[in-house]
């Protein structure tokens, strides 16, 4: 992509243009003063009221950008119910609902991270392959840009081309995968189709600098789990914690354990969270919505546990609002990222870095 | 089970017979349909027939559990029959007999038959899954079986609601929904001391229910004991009730037994019930009893549900049950098993 003018990061979502312009930088992490911002006049939502920013490694890189939220509106790789296209508007309408500030953490994730909306990823329906080719092309712009990626799917199959980019950024270290999903995901093929949203790990698994001890798989439960697909993890030797385990030994071991994996000896992480990891209960608003599930309170802890190791790309996929109520499922997966969002600055800021 | 000893479907699909959702004839975890009759039933060589009962004229609440059998059918078939958890397989083990025919506005020849589909199950040697409808389907169902074990056999029920169903008649009608604990406390190979209800909890719990509960001796494990003493401990306790010194178990659970937020799709949504793992934990404590003679579900009501998550809930709670019992048969996959296409 070219361009001519120069790219700038400036935080001023439309509402606070004309005029009943706010004036004062820090008004975002405060009530409304002159009216109420975003709340009821999205107009053109951007997730977390970002600016937008072409999905551009230049420009992300003059924009200062060191998150970008990237939409996925790809559905045709699953193989359950249709809708998770949906998933990344249902996203940005959730995040109108939420301040940048975070009170937990004390953290303006919007000064803190610079986050930038990267809009929606274009897609070909009924063709796999360059969809993902679109997919791998678009995060690799935001990685070559210097930023972290937060990737909203679209269906479970948006890992194969989301790792394989992360892979090839990294092409002289290695990388580890995380899939948090009720589904093991490791499908060899579907029907002969190895680009599904079976195949998650069992692409990143193929990924020359991705090894299994890398990987890690957590919160698998219940019979949509064929037996080829639990036999993917026996005979590679990677750890899978079933749902059981993560009931009897809490959220926080299991959480600890399969981050200290995918950061052992590692330069990034791939971080996939399928909405149905989460109970059936908090989370309707997803393609296969799954009994004996994370509860809210888990997840949350789960991603601020998550915040205090960090992630390159932290994927959300199979969030589909035509299934949801009350918008619950939609905010709940908008809680997830800024409490990771909120987690990681602080332990950045801790630690005295830059994010 | 399985004379075949053919595995694929163990595994993810090559390509034939076809696709996931290409479903086809919908039946209960995509098992063969037969006809509801004795040797049919017996050449099946099914351990479980299912049956729906689509039959809601003994609620007395909110109507809609007459549409519970066709969507647990369809959430079947969003599991496969492998269950890694239990590492068993559930294919072959179950047929589906359709619908029992219910008549409109004819409660007594919907029970007779009712009646007569269960006694044509038990008869063939197969254990029963009966899927409502409303709770009363369990009157003429708990009688079918306990005529089918005879006088001089025990039977023991348990039950999982939010409500005691003891009234003795409801608006003078001894068939209706809440008579439904009662009617079987009546069966004359059942001793009350072998009953065991658990989950009673808030105000649909009227107080002749309560006393009539005490008079006949009925031990309730009301939700506020589940909360103090913890799943395990209330529901291994219960179950001793009902399998101890018994000859044949009547299984049922009433889907408001879940808090509301796990199961909107029911007559009567109740909070303050079972969380969707201590529902899911429960039935993996019951499946080690190994067995059980009959298991229905009740009051699953589709026109309410969100996303399909109910009825997904119903299926999961049946099939770890069945995935936890042949676990405890010891009736394992061997898990040495492969993909055809992958074996070395």
């Amino acid at each position: 992509m070219s361009h001519n003018g120069q790219y700038t990061w400036e935080f001023v979502p439309h509402q606070h243009r004309g005029p009943a312009a706010q004036s004062g930088k820090d008004d975002h992490i405060h009530s409304p003063i002159r009216h109420n911002g975003a709340f009821k006049s999205r107009g053109l939502a951007t997730f977390m009221g970002a600016p937008y920013c072409p999905p551009d490694r230049k420009a992300v890189r003059e924009m200062g950008a060191r998150v970008c939220f990237l939409g996925v509106p790809w559905d045709q790789g699953q193989m359950v119910r249709a809708g998770t296209s949906q998933g990344p508007s249902g996203i940005r309408e959730a995040s109108t609902q939420y301040s940048p500030y975070m009170f937990e953490f004390d953290v303006d994730l919007m000064t803190f991270f610079r986050p930038v909306d990267c809009g929606d990823i274009p897609i070909v329906p009924g063709n796999n392959e360059r969809s993902h080719e679109y997919i791998y092309q678009y995060v690799t712009e935001c990685l070559e840009g210097g930023a972290k990626v937060i990737l909203c799917g679209g269906d479970h199959s948006v890992p194969i081309p989301g790792s394989r980019a992360l892979s090839d950024f990294h092409r002289n270290g290695t990388i580890g995968y995380l899939h948090v999903d009720c589904h093991l995901d490791s499908a060899p093929d579907w029907e002969g189709s190895p680009y599904t949203n079976c195949s998650g790990p069992a692409r990143a698994f193929d990924l020359p600098n991705c090894h299994g001890r890398n990987m890690a798989h957590m919160c698998s439960r219940n019979g949509l789990n064929p037996k080829d697909w639990v036999d993917f993890w026996i005979d590679n030797n990677v750890r899978m914690v079933p749902m059981q385990e993560v009931v009897d030994r809490g959220i926080e071991a299991c959480t600890r354990e399969i981050f200290d994996l995918a950061w052992d000896g590692t330069d990034a992480v791939y971080w996939s969270w399928d909405t149905d990891s989460l109970d059936a209960s908090c989370m309707p608003g997803t393609t296969a919505p799954e009994t004996f599930g994370l509860k809210p309170r888990e997840a949350i802890q789960h991603a601020r546990i998550a915040g205090t190791y960090g992630a390159d790309i932290f994927e959300i996929s199979e969030l589909t609002p035509h299934f949801d109520v009350s918008d619950m499922s939609i905010k709940l997966a908008c809680c997830m990222v800024y409490q990771y969002l909120g987690s990681r600055a602080k332990t950045l800021r801790d630690q005295g870095k830059a994010p | 089970m399985n004379p075949a000893k053919n595995f694929e479907h163990l595994f993810s699909p090559l390509g034939e017979p076809g696709n996931f959702k290409s479903l086809g004839v919908v039946t209960f975890l995509r098992s063969p349909q037969i006809d509801m009759e004795t040797d049919a039933l017996k050449n099946s060589g099914a351990r479980f027939a299912f049956m729906g009962v689509p039959y809601d004229e003994g609620n007395v609440g909110k109507p809609g559990s007459e549409e519970g059998p066709q969507a647990f059918r369809v959430a079947s078939h969003e599991y496969f029959p492998y269950w890694f958890e239990y590492q068993v397989d559930l294919a072959g083990t179950s047929v589906d007999c359709g619908n029992v025919r219910v008549p409109k506005v004819m409660p007594e020849l919907a029970h007779d038959r009712i009646y007569r589909a269960v006694r044509t199950v038990l008869a063939s040697g197969v254990t029963p899954i009966i899927c409502g409808g409303d709770r009363s389907i369990s009157i003429s169902a708990a009688k079918a079986l306990s005529d089918h074990i005879g006088e001089d056999k025990k039977l023991g029920y348990m039950h999982f609601g939010a409500h005691l169903e003891m009234a003795d008649s409801w608006a003078g009608e001894k068939m209706a929904a809440p008579c439904t604990f009662a009617r079987v406390s009546e069966l004359p190979n059942v001793n009350t001391a072998n009953m065991a209800h658990v989950g009673a909890r808030n105000s649909m719990n009227p107080k002749d229910h309560v006393e009539l509960a005490k008079k006949r001796g009925i031990r309730f494990h009301s939700m506020d004991e589940v909360l103090d003493r913890g799943i395990q401990s209330t529901v291994n306790e219960a179950a001793d009730q009902v399998w101890n010194g018994t000859d044949a178990q009547y299984l049922s659970f009433n889907m408001n037994i879940l808090d509301a937020s796990a199961a909107p799709g029911v007559t009567a949504a109740e909070p303050g019930g079972f969380e969707s793992r201590e529902m899911m934990q429960t039935a993996t404590l019951l499946g080690h009893r190994g067995s059980v003679s009959l298991i229905e579900i009740s009051e699953l009501a589709p026109v309410f549900d969100v996303s399909g998550t109910t009825a997904k809930l119903a299926a999961c709670i049946v099939l770890r049950l069945m995935a936890s019992m042949a676990k405890q048969r010891g009736e394992f996959v061997d898990q040495g098993i492969r993909r055809s296409d992958l074996r070395g």
